[in-house]
């Protein structure tokens, strides 16, 4: 996946000490393990708790991480094993005051980690996508994406374009982030075809 | 799911791209900039202590301080080669570390290293850091027969 071997290039620089390429990673990868933790209900203060352990145990790791693709699967299994321990020590440490046994939360299972997992892999990729838009396109499907969407008389004085090239225009920036390269997993294009994965580079 | 994915029309691509947007955007920027600051501890080479005991969270030993003095809260860490004994007293953190060895100890803040704050470790293991350190440090302890252990995050 042309995605994942950019993943793998990000970890190299960051094995190289690139703070750059570190904040690449957290960028990308903070709202997997954010959404895990919702998954767990945890509060704010736990949230940050298993962060903090998860980041350390990533940048102490990461020069050993021998598959550097397989690292979202890491961080997803690292952080609910994180979550774990913090639900765990809450059970232990305090009787009194907590909800019943029954309304704690509990571990929201293989599946659901699962999902997150992919769910977040393909915002990436997408977010990744997005990012490598031409300005005037990553513009407009900025605007498009707003809930709700403005009208297409404010988006045409936005952008100096006529109402009438909105629709085309957003066709041709959609068909452009559909061909990126960091979608050919994604969207279920063979990850041998070349000619796609090479597009961008 | 990439089978579906892969006829996505326009109208589910463009969904699909306010969604992952909207997934980041929900991600609190201090949450972000915390995993960023992580990035300080990338050259630290010692082994980790993990905690293996905290009175806090040890109800029973808890009352049965209580029942003899104020509470003291205790905390242990153990690595593969060190272990390092803590306990809170009004003004300071002192300790112990096992096996009973000379080093030093350094309290290492959560925004990075900092070589700062020294203290000696004597030869039968013992330290006493003054004042005790505020918000979320950690341990960084090195002996002199040339063991680095961390410990886990505390707050005190």
């Amino acid at each position: 996946m042309r995605d994942n071997s950019s993943v793998v290039a990000l970890v190299a620089r960051v094995g190289e000490g690139d703070q750059t390429a570190w904040n690449e990673l957290i960028d990308r990868y903070s709202p997997l393990v954010w959404s895990i933790c919702l998954r767990f209900e945890l509060s704010r203060q736990d949230i940050d708790d298993v962060g903090q352990s998860v980041w350390l145990r990533l940048v102490e790791n990461i020069g050993s991480i021998r598959e550097a693709a397989a690292l979202p699967g890491w961080l997803a299994t690292t952080t609910r094993r994180e979550c774990l321990r913090v639900v765990r020590s809450a059970r232990r440490s305090d009787h009194a005051g907590l909800p019943p046994e029954d309304q704690m939360p509990t571990d929201p299972g293989d599946t659901l980690i699962e999902q997150e997992l992919i769910v977040a892999e393909r915002n990436a990729a997408l977010r990744a996508a997005f990012a490598e838009l031409p300005d005037r396109c990553h513009e407009l499907l900025s605007m498009l994406i707003d809930d709700p969407p403005p009208p297409y008389a404010q988006i045409s004085a936005k952008l100096g374009i006529a109402v009438g090239s909105i629709g085309p225009t957003r066709a041709r920036c959609l068909d452009r982030l559909r061909q990126s390269p960091h979608l050919a997993g994604v969207l279920g294009n063979d990850a041998n075809d070349v000619e796609v994965s090479d597009a961008g580079r | 799911m990439s089978a579906v994915a892969e006829r996505w029309d326009d109208d589910q691509l463009l969904a699909a791209l306010r969604q992952a947007v909207r997934a980041r955007e929900a991600v609190p920027p201090e949450f972000v900039e915390a995993g960023r600051s992580a990035f300080a501890w990338h050259n630290i080479d010692a082994e980790l202590a993990q905690l293996t005991y905290d009175s806090s969270r040890d109800r029973e030993y808890e009352l049965s301080v209580r029942a003899e003095a104020a509470s003291i809260r205790a905390l242990t860490y153990t690595s593969a080669h060190l272990t390092v004994e803590l306990e809170v007293t009004q003004d300071a953190l002192v300790g112990q570390v096992v096996p009973a060895q000379a080093g030093t100890i350094t309290v290492q803040p959560w925004q990075g290293p900092s070589e700062q704050e020294a203290v000696a470790v004597d030869e039968i293991g013992c330290f006493s850091i003054h004042p005790l350190p505020s918000g979320r440090f950690r341990l960084q302890c090195r002996t002199v027969a040339g063991l680095e252990t961390l410990t886990g995050w505390i707050e005190l």
